[in-house]
């Protein structure tokens, strides 16, 4: 995108990437917390309910997939310094990198889900589990379009474009950063 | 707008400060031994959300190279940050003095 072009988004034009993937970022951020405080308020109603619920989940596999996504987030960062300096393939092998941490977190969660579903609790258990379905299906939602977004800009791999689907993926790691304590750790 | 990048270096530093952070949020959390299933001590909540707001903060400013952009966007996004962990905060004080 050229300066002409950047100009017209005002403000949003000194994020790096696509204003418009910005829009979608500071919104998703503001549901995201707003579903947050909801969470926080059940819980004073249910307190008990919460925190027997929360020690049925593994926060030691919550603590592997934060750092899975911390490497993964490394390597999408380290993609555009590639880019930056011309070096396509290099940016591509760490798109890659950054993808297949990805698909650890997925496989991570999906064997967390099917523990659950096994044990038998699932979204309409109590109002805890409901949250953390919920919450963690539309974070996982939101992992997979970052996939899609990151496998997009491995063919089509301009500046802007691995700013943009990067800027996502950040956008994915941060708050699964804030999510985990709410939901595995504290109590 | 073109950004100044933190350069790979600093990403490797960032990357190994996210992943002590992460560390001493599972220690804060008391996710390994005895104190496993019981309720957080202050010093631990306090661990753990301090750990969060870091961990968060590098990601925005590093990872996502806000750091090359403007103070506004800057202040705004780490005002976010804190309104967030505050509302979790509160949540949390909330029910500690509910009694639900």
């Amino acid at each position: 995108m050229d300066d002409q072009a950047d100009s017209g988004w005002g403000p949003l034009s000194d994020l790096p990437g696509n204003p418009l993937m910005w829009v979608l970022i500071l919104g998703e951020l503001v549901v995201f917390a707003a579903f947050f405080g909801v969470y926080g308020i059940a819980r004073a109603g249910e307190r008990e309910v919460f925190d027997a619920s929360q020690q049925l989940l593994d926060p030691l596999a919550g603590g592997i997939n934060t750092m899975v996504l911390l490497t993964s987030g490394l390597f999408a960062a380290l993609a555009i310094e590639a880019r930056n300096r011309g070096d396509v393939r290099q940016c591509r092998r760490r798109l890659l990198a950054a993808m297949a941490l990805g698909v650890v977190f997925c496989v991570v969660k999906v064997v967390e889900y099917w523990d659950k579903i096994g044990q038998g609790l699932t979204l309409e258990t109590n109002t805890f589990f409901t949250f953390y379905y919920l919450l963690t299906g539309f974070h996982f939602a939101h992992v997979l379009f970052g996939l899609g977004l990151l496998a997009l800009v491995l063919r089509y791999t301009s500046m802007a474009n691995v700013e943009t689907a990067t800027a996502f993926w950040h956008m994915v790691d941060l708050i699964w950063i804030i999510m985990y304590p709410l939901l595995y750790l504290l109590r | 707008m073109p950004h100044s990048l933190p350069g790979e270096r600093r990403l490797l530093v960032t990357w190994a400060i996210l992943m002590v952070l992460t560390l001493l949020s599972l220690f804060g959390g008391q996710v390994l031994g005895e104190g496993r299933g019981e309720p957080l001590a202050w010093w631990s909540v306090a661990l753990v959300l301090v750990a969060t707001y870091y961990k968060a903060r590098q990601i925005l400013m590093i990872y996502l190279n806000l750091g090359a952009s403007t103070p506004v966007w800057k202040g705004t996004l780490r005002a976010f940050l804190l309104v967030t962990l505050g509302l979790i905060l509160g949540g949390y004080l909330l029910a500690a003095y509910s009694g639900g």
